[in-house]
């Protein structure tokens, strides 16, 4: 009796532990000030997807611990590729992060998500003059989320021994000088293992978002397929660009292996020597300083446009950078620490150690060019500019960039794949307008040409 | 209280806990799940009602019907490789082998290993760029180039392989406690009447393996009907699909890997719709095998 009596109260007390482990945190309601006083730390966590400046903001975050007086302790929490699905999870239980990193292309669903709590509260007239509010970047329906920091520019990066290698002097302009040059870089490396170009097509959208879309916004098409003009989604502007995809693999000329190739490992690829030119983003000169030391020269160039004429701009993105949890227990000690790590010092060391370029005028205009070897190709030109926020919609079957993969490796009908996706996604866009409230207005007088050039010194 | 009832109350007491979790974890998931299925729900906003539209888009969706024939394909490969191999393992370490413990220990050993951490060691045998294996390979002069052993035409055989790897030391654990309730003399009788050890292992180990078998085949079954993980790591479903199964395309619409569920829209309604459609076709299959194999048993 005495045996069962104590297996009952064990299983209760074990049922009644487990209910209680997802409220651990409930009665920790203490901020910042209150904390410094009673000598108990604020216990807050800063979840970021990026790893490019890792090492910096970890190096950041240390200094703010051991240098702030409200007793403020700031958890760095470094995610990978699932930054967005950890963050969904950590909200859905009582373990989601005080300050969020955002994105231009996550601020939007992340604020329709309620996960993101307004800051006006906590701005001053001097900070709303000193952070430009963008409409869709880190503004939505009147309200502030975030402010600005850096943006980031798209770049043709190319390796510039195998170029000297293959007797090309200068990088490609047009589509078909890609084609023609990863075809020269490859004759001239392959013995040692180099191919003239690479795409991280392990997640085709990773893959293209960050080579076709620039080539297409350069070359005056939106990036994503949507046609800001007639507000329709119209991908034709893409069929020159994956025919020149296409090619290059069909040539030889692309890097064996990309069909299961994500970023970082082409990035130490290309640190070795083995990759002639990739597109990408503006954080490459720090992954190739830390990350990945690069063995070989390098340089970022302007990307192609489809004929060599700029009818657009190459998407300078960015707007955004740290928001606020809107289930924060502590949106003071949060904003404590996002209003340090908005402070000019580190904002201006942002810039200048090569993690980003400064989107803030203030800091743009005093901070120097950065040391980090290969940021001078990435620094605005005449070419960037920010587009307005491209509409994200849940079209039924294949998405746009698995629909081009499947082509790049299959071959078959590229003119029927674009027809297929246009219905598609028009249908989808259809349907989030009238069913989900999207704002979809054509603005026949959009000029892709207009947006480039704002941010050149 | 009489006994009974005391007794009734106590086991219900030990039963709790485990009731507890099944209830969150297992039926309040599917529950939520059968309600969404009737949804259009994209994790914010409003979820709106629209009755079976979601199951006619399944009808009609060629990319689900071609992660479940990639998953046939899976499974039946994963099948015809890791029961035959494990079956063999577990009857030769069920001999007198010397280090025979130490070997099983050896085999079991990837069961006990995350199948992430599992892939990504794979991922870098296998690559294509600078894979171990391609190494290995051109070194010993057995290919003049690097083989894409993650692209199109050979990314299921790779994926397979690693299930194949993952699996074969669990099933051999369960053969091998299978054979060691196999009487030895069973054995010495009909070794007395002639029998060689094909022979034995036909008419003897066989037949007196079935319920096991049985119960290690319908297991395999519904593992690699519903297994992913490995894959996700390994290609992500790709290239273009041709490693995608149905459980993959399944997490996809709940989590889009593409840049993260911010940058594409997630589907929770069809998500669970098709959830459902998927948990249909494991049931389906997992039962017409039990019932075939009982039926296989009465026949014996």
């Amino acid at each position: 009796m005495k045996k069962q009596l104590l297996l009952t109260s064990l299983s209760i007390v074990l049922a009644l532990s487990l209910a209680a482990c997802g409220n651990s945190n409930s009665n920790n309601n203490s901020e910042g000030a209150t904390a410094a006083t009673t000598g108990e730390k604020t216990k807050i966590s800063y979840w970021t997807g990026d790893r490019h400046d890792a090492e910096f903001i970890k190096e950041k975050v240390a200094e703010f611990n051991e240098t702030n007086t409200d007793g403020i302790e700031v958890e760095l929490v470094v995610k990978g590729d699932d930054f967005d699905t950890a963050l969904d999870l950590s909200f859905q239980t009582a373990d989601s992060p005080d300050v969020i990193r955002v994105k231009e292309n996550t601020i939007g669903t992340f604020y329709k998500k309620e996960y993101l709590a307004p800051i006006d509260e906590y701005l001053s007239d001097e900070l709303k003059a000193k952070f430009p509010e963008m409409a869709d970047l880190n503004t939505f329906d009147g309200k502030r989320y975030s402010l600005p920091n850096y943006g980031t520019t798209m770049r043709l990066i190319y390796n510039k021994d195998l170029f000297a290698k293959a007797g090309v002097t200068a990088p490609p302009t047009t589509l078909q000088e890609l084609v023609d040059i990863a075809k020269k870089l490859t004759v001239a490396g392959k013995a040692d293992g180099a191919y003239g170009f690479a795409q991280n097509f392990k997640n085709p959208a990773s893959a293209l978002g960050r080579s076709a879309r620039v080539i297409a916004e350069m070359s005056g098409f939106g990036g994503f397929g949507y046609d800001f003009k007639t507000a329709r989604f119209d991908f034709t502007g893409f069929k020159s660009i994956i025919e020149a995809f296409k090619q290059i693999k069909d040539d030889g000329s692309m890097l064996p292996g990309v069909e299961s190739l994500d970023i970082d490992p082409l990035r130490a690829q290309f640190a070795e020597g083995k990759i002639g030119m990739y597109l990408s983003y503006s954080s490459e000169p720090g992954v190739y300083s830390t990350q990945f030391p690069a063995k070989i020269d390098w340089a970022a160039a302007p990307a192609p446009t489809i004929d060599g004429n700029a009818k657009g701009a190459s998407g300078f993105l960015g707007g955004q950078w740290l928001a606020l949890s809107a289930k924060s227990k502590h949106k003071d000690a949060a904003w404590k620490f996002m209003e340090y790590m908005y402070g000019d010092s580190i904002l201006t060391a942002y810039q200048e150690k090569g993690f980003g370029i400064s989107m803030v005028p203030s800091i743009s205009a005093v901070a120097k060019v950065p040391e980090v070897n290969g940021i001078e190709g990435f620094l605005p030109n005449k070419y960037d500019g920010v587009w307005p926020v491209y509409p994200i919609v849940a079209p039924e079957g294949m998405k746009s960039d698995d629909a081009f993969f499947k082509y790049m490796l299959n071959g078959g009908d590229l003119g029927a794949v674009i027809t297929d996706l246009n219905k598609r996604y028009n249908s989808a866009l259809d349907d989030a307008i009238t069913n989900d409230g999207l704002v979809a207005k054509p603005d026949p007088g959009f000029d892709p040409a207009a947006l480039a050039g704002k941010f050149a010194k | 209280m009489n006994n009974k009832t005391k007794n009734a109350a106590f086991a219900y007491s030990y039963l709790f806990p485990s009731a507890f979790l099944t209830l969150v974890l297992g039926i309040y998931p599917i529950a939520w799940a059968f309600r969404y299925m009737f949804y259009n729900y994209k994790g914010y906003g409003t979820a709106r009602f629209i009755g079976l539209d979601n199951f006619t888009r399944i009808l009609q969706d060629i990319q689900f019907w071609d992660s479940v024939v990639n998953t046939f394909v899976y499974a039946g490969g994963k099948l015809l490789l890791s029961i035959p191999l494990s079956l063999l393992l577990a009857a030769i370490l069920n001999r007198g082998l010397k280090g025979k413990h130490l070997l099983r220990a050896v085999f079991f050993m990837p069961t006990v290993i995350s199948t992430a951490v599992m892939a990504v060691v794979f991922f870098t045998i296998f690559n294509s760029y600078n894979g171990i294996l391609n190494q290995f390979l051109i070194k010993f002069n057995i290919t003049s180039s690097g083989i894409d052993w993650l692209g199109p035409k050979h990314a299921m055989l790779t994926v397979i392989l690693v299930a194949v790897w993952g699996a074969v030391g669990n099933y051999m654990l369960l053969f091998l406690a299978g054979l060691q309730n196999i009487p030895e003399d069973v054995y010495e009788s009909s070794a007395l009447d002639g029998a060689n050890k094909v022979q034995q292992f036909r008419y003897i180990t066989l037949p007196m393996l079935g319920p096991v078998m049985q119960m290690v085949i319908m297991l395999a079954i519904i593992t690699a009907l519903k297994g992913y993980e490995s894959i996700m790591v390994l290609t992500e479903g790709g290239p273009a699909g041709k490693t995608e199964v149905m459980f993959l395309y399944l997490y996809k619409l709940f989590f889009p890997l593409g840049g993260g569920s911010a940058t594409q829209v997630q589907e929770f309604g069809y998500g669970s719709a098709v959830a459902f459609v998927s948990a249909l076709i494991v049931g389906m299959i997992s039962l017409l095998y039990f019932y075939a194999s009982k039926r296989m048993n009465r026949i014996d």
